[in-house]
């Protein structure tokens, strides 16, 4: 009511033109109020976490969810029309979008939040469900999405041609209900940049699709300066429809996630002293269980204590209140802290503590207009972070050497003592990589009793590059027994390309798309317990490919042309003359010619 | 053929299978060499097709494997024995040194209906044929290596063997298969027709109108059996872009002994079509200017036309210098006449010895760049060139010398 006297005023100064089209936007707003009894709801959240090694989780949770129907119709109330419009115009029925940087240390971090579903592989990541009539339709129409999320998200997202995409068959499946579409008009297409350099003009529009665009709420925490000086950062946006089962009303539902992981000290510092320097001796705590510790010779000891930080301390700022958008009847929490129990935690006064959670986080409610702040102070001994094991751990690297062939070794760990662990592979490689899968093997560690029990590949489906038209496409079923470990092998060859086919920087080499791991949604065997879909993603790798002399092409085309000539003339030469005996054909004296030349020269001159 | 015949070709086959039971890992190491496996006779791309197609997946939906599908079928039903399928690459050898023998037997180097050398009793035996087939190293390292050219390869001297021998059907089947397999031996069909008609034995021959005719229908019936064999095989006709494709259009640029790569790699796009298709028009060029000038010698046209190819070709590999050698050696008799034997030799020595040692700079070692390996393939480019060229001189000359037998021994000029 209050924005709606204050909208009168306004009107007032306005010309009669703009304040008819006001009129309208009005009526029609009403109307649609009218129409729908529910209007669009927004929640954030952000769930801070420390882990060990004196790094800090911060976790950004945007999501709003209204109804399809005024969707459709083009009325967006919360769901930012940019990017509706765009899903429309294309015919995408669910989105997701990844942008990441970093590497998820899952050894010493543990498993990735939300089971690695708003993580993406480095750089960008999109895979979407397009509903179209046919094959050609659907790329058709990724093209024209890839090319305006390209514009929306300042990313190269429009070099996502066919050779950049896939289509996988095992490892995605849609998240979304689709209870009046068929399945068969829908879709898969996935698409992946590693290359791409993830960095503040990305954040800029993703902040621009959030109801307070960054100006209150835990949006205000996101600056550019922190978010891309975090260890690892990824940032989400997937948007579903969710349809109800009771009554079918279906809504969409727009998340938008941001996963970063901050280095503690190297925060600290960055605010204590800019430019880096050594600590100081007093500063430092010595390991004195070392023999050859003195006044003279520190062994530094890490972790010695919990170090303190608060938000303004690593982000630079505090919360600026709450978004308005985000207070709800019953409050829900905004900021959450998942510490151990004996872990200080101390709010600013602003804050109201939500009632405790089931899963032991302290949560706090935002109050609009009032700074929030929360600190942890130093504490020795250090508490132990709350670390959950990973369903597998995963590592790619590149095997061999020389810039001519080559081998891929991933290393699948399942850690369970007791559980089988089933998991989709998923591999896009560039068409220059070119892999041969009849060298592809997997080895199991420790191997089986049974020597016939080592088939760890249930299932395969694999679709072959083709020079400059598609990439490779691999996807393989692997079975992880408990507490083992599968190596899964193969070798590949590099291509040779075209000298304008090389970036500018040939000689740094070529980014391969991370592998992804899926696990699908499973009870476990031990508990009963259900799994939810997780996934895992490797890093990238870069493919060195051999290089030409790119300053050659003039030089290459005269060499070879020449040694063409030479034999064309040679041969030629011999087939087209005939031979004659040396004393059988005048001789010809070039210096009796030469005077003649001359003599006749002279002749014309004295004429 | 002759105990000696069969001694040395006992021995070639003997050290055949002494190095793959010796150095196991030897065929894995010479597979991967440029020189001698290209992406289209590549042994290690054609398990991989062999593998897509066993498992149901079309080889040819896909950028590695560019072979014909016969083959696929011929080694999917070869038992999965590595012994096994080395023996069949040793067969291969031994079918083209018969071959070899055959040809050398005929006596058509030396004596033609039109022509007969005056050195002709200078030629080689026929086991030495055999014996510079069977002990040249780069025949050798080629079966070690098993590329696909080795099936060419004899099947072109099976094809020859027969036309000397006056078997037109034969000849020209197998010259159909040979093609089907690589494509650029349907260059010596002129030569081969001639060659044909020279050894009919025949009392009273046909027009070489008719020869042509008789000889044109069995080798477009087998190439159509063929292609739709391989059309049935693969239960689709993608195989002819993915394998002739290749050879015409070179997508893969993977370095060889040829001059294709670089030139190609560093072509610029807007004239990228022009020069492939001039390239490729470059080999069709001998075809009417030898057959024509070696009217009297078809044997001699071909053996040029194959050391042609055998530079200028799209994916050409040591495997075909072989052949081209080989061949040569039946002319033995006229290599006296040949002007630059020695220098060309110590070229050709110095190209195999640094080939290798620049490849591994480049690639390898990062010491050197793509321009080392490529001056390499220019001196290995040249060096075959001027061999094609000088024999091309002392066959001429010795022909020469049949019309003026004065002049033997006397320096000759050409106007």
């Amino acid at each position: 009511m209050i924005s709606f006297s204050h909208r009168s005023r306004q009107w007032l100064s306005r010309s009669p033109l703009s304040l008819f089209s006001r009129l309208l936007t009005t009526i029609t707003l009403l109307l649609c109020f009218t129409g729908s009894t529910t209007a669009d709801t927004y929640d954030e959240n952000l769930l801070l976490q420390p882990l060990s090694g004196q790094f800090l989780l911060a976790s950004f949770n945007f999501q709003s969810l209204g109804p399809i129907q005024t969707f459709n119709k083009q009325l967006f109330e919360l769901f930012p029309r940019s990017l509706g419009q765009i899903l429309q115009y294309t015919h995408t029925r669910e989105l997701h979008l990844r942008f990441a940087l970093g590497r998820w240390d899952s050894e010493l971090w543990g498993a990735q939040p939300g089971d690695g579903q708003n993580a993406g592989g480095t750089g960008v990541e999109l895979w979407a469900w397009v509903e179209a009539d046919d094959d050609a339709e659907a790329e058709a129409r990724w093209t024209s999405l890839n090319n305006a999320l390209s514009g929306l998200f300042c990313a190269s997202l429009n070099f996502i041609d066919s050779t950049r995409t896939i289509r996988p068959v095992m490892s995605f499946s849609p998240t979304g209900d689709y209870p009046s579409t068929n399945s068969s008009r829908l879709f898969l297409l996935h698409g992946t940049l590693p290359k791409e350099p993830v960095c503040t003009e990305n954040l800029t529009p993703f902040l621009k699709l959030l109801p307070c665009k960054g100006k209150s709420g835990i949006s205000t925490l996101l600056d550019g300066h922190k978010l891309f000086d975090a260890s690892f950062q990824s940032m989400s946006i997937d948007v579903r429809p969710i349809c109800s089962p009771i009554n079918g009303q279906c809504d969409i539902e727009i998340q938008q996630n941001i996963d970063m992981v901050l280095d503690i000290s190297r925060s600290l510092q960055r605010k204590d002293s800019p430019v880096p320097r050594p600590r100081d001796q007093h500063e430092l705590v010595c390991d004195t269980t070392k023999e050859y510790a003195s006044n003279e010779y520190c062994y530094p000891l890490d972790n010695s204590f919990d170090l303190p930080w608060s938000l303004s301390d690593l982000f630079g700022r505090s919360i600026a209140g709450s978004c308005p958008f985000a207070v709800r009847h019953p409050p829900t929490p905004h900021v959450c802290i998942a510490a151990p129990k004996d872990r200080l935690v101390q709010p600013t006064e602003a804050a109201t503590e939500a009632p405790s959670s089931p899963n032991g986080n302290r949560c706090y409610i935002l109050q609009e207009n009032q700074q929030f702040d929360v600190s942890l102070p130093k504490q020795e001994p250090p508490t132990i972070p709350l670390r959950k094991e990973p369903l597998l751990y995963a590592e790619r690297s590149f095997t061999g050497h020389g810039q001519e062939h080559g081998g891929v070794k991933t290393v699948l760990r399942n850690p369970s003592a007791i559980d089988f662990i089933e998991v989709v592979y998923l591999e896009s490689l560039p068409w220059f990589m070119k892999p041969y899968l009849h060298t592809l093997k997997a080895e199991l560690l420790p191997p089986p009793r049974d020597p016939g029990d080592d088939h760890v590949i249930s299932d395969l489906y694999y679709r072959p590059a083709l020079d400059r038209k598609r990439g490779t496409q691999l996807e393989a079923k692997v079975i992880v027994p408990p507490n083992s470990v599968v190596i899964l092998t193969y070798d590949f060859e590099k291509a040779v390309l075209r000298y304008t086919e090389y970036p500018p920087d040939a000689n740094r080499g070529f980014d391969v798309a991370s592998a992804i791991i899926t696990v699908p949604p499973h009870r476990r065997r031990s508990d009963g317990k259900h799994v939810p879909a997780t996934s895992i993603r490797t890093t990238s790798l870069l493919l060195s490919l051999p290089t030409p002399d790119f300053s050659m092409p003039y030089n290459v085309i005269i060499f070879t042309s020449t040694i063409m000539a030479l034999a064309f003339g040679s041969i030629f030469n011999l087939l087209v003359r005939r031979f004659v005996a040396v004393d059988e054909v005048q001789r010809v004296d070039f210096k009796g010619k030469i005077a003649g030349l001359l003599g006749k020269l002279k002749k014309t001159k004295a004429e | 053929m002759d105990r000696k015949c069969l001694l040395v070709i006992g021995v070639g086959l003997l050290l055949r299978l002494v190095l793959f039971t010796a150095f196991p890992s030897l065929p894995t190491i010479l597979a991967q060499r440029v020189e001698i496996s290209t992406p289209v006779t590549s042994y290690k791309r054609l398990q991989e097709g062999l593998f897509l197609y066993t498992h149901g997946v079309s080889p040819y939906d896909g950028g590695v494997f560019h072979q014909a599908p016969l083959l696929l079928s011929l080694f999917s039903i070869l038992p999965d024995s590595t012994i096994l399928t080395n023996v069949f690459y040793v067969l291969a050898d031994l079918l083209s040194a018969v071959s070899l023998v055959q040809i050398a037997s005929s006596g058509v180097s030396g004596v033609t209906p039109h022509h007969v050398s005056p050195r002709k009793d200078n030629r080689w035996p026929p086991w030495a044929i055999a014996a510079v087939f069977l002990f040249n190293p780069f025949s050798i390292a080629t079966c070690i290596a098993r590329p696909t050219i080795v099936f060419t390869n004899s099947i072109v001297l099976h094809s020859i063997a027969n036309a000397v021998q006056g078997n037109r059907a034969p000849a020209f089947v197998s010259l159909a298969m040979a093609s089907y397999l690589s494509l650029y031996p349907v260059l010596l069909f002129p030569p081969l027709l001639l060659l044909t008609y020279d050894c009919s034995k025949a009392v009273s021959k046909p027009s070489i109108q008719a020869i042509g005719a008789i000889c044109t229908i069995p080798f477009v019936t087998a190439l159509f059996v063929y292609l739709k064999l391989s059309h049935v095989i693969t239960d689709s006709w993608e195989f002819i872009v993915s394998t002739y494709g290749v050879h015409l259009l070179l997508p893969d640029l993977t370095p060889n002994v040829g001059l294709w790569w670089y030139f190609f790699i560093e072509m610029f796009d807007s004239f990228r079509s022009f020069f492939l298709c001039l390239f490729q028009l470059h080999l069709f060029i001998y075809v009417p200017g030898l057959c024509l000038r070696l009217r009297k010698q078809p044997l001699f046209a071909l053996i040029t036309l194959v050391g042609i190819t055998s530079i200028f070709k799209s994916y050409p590999a040591i495997g075909d210098t072989s052949l081209y050698l080989s061949l040569l050696a039946l002319y033995n008799h006229t290599f006296p006449l040949m002007r630059y034997t020695f220098f060309l030799a110590a070229a050709i020595l110095y190209a195999t010895f640094l080939g290798p040692a620049f490849y591994y700079l480049w690639v390898y070692a990062g010491s050197g760049n793509a321009n080392f390996f490529y001056a390499i393939t220019l001196v290995w480019s040249i060096v075959n060139a001027l061999i094609v060229a000088d024999a091309l001189y002392a066959v001429l000359r010795d022909e020469y010398e049949t019309e003026r037998p004065e002049l033997i021994g006397k320096d000759v000029v050409q106007i």
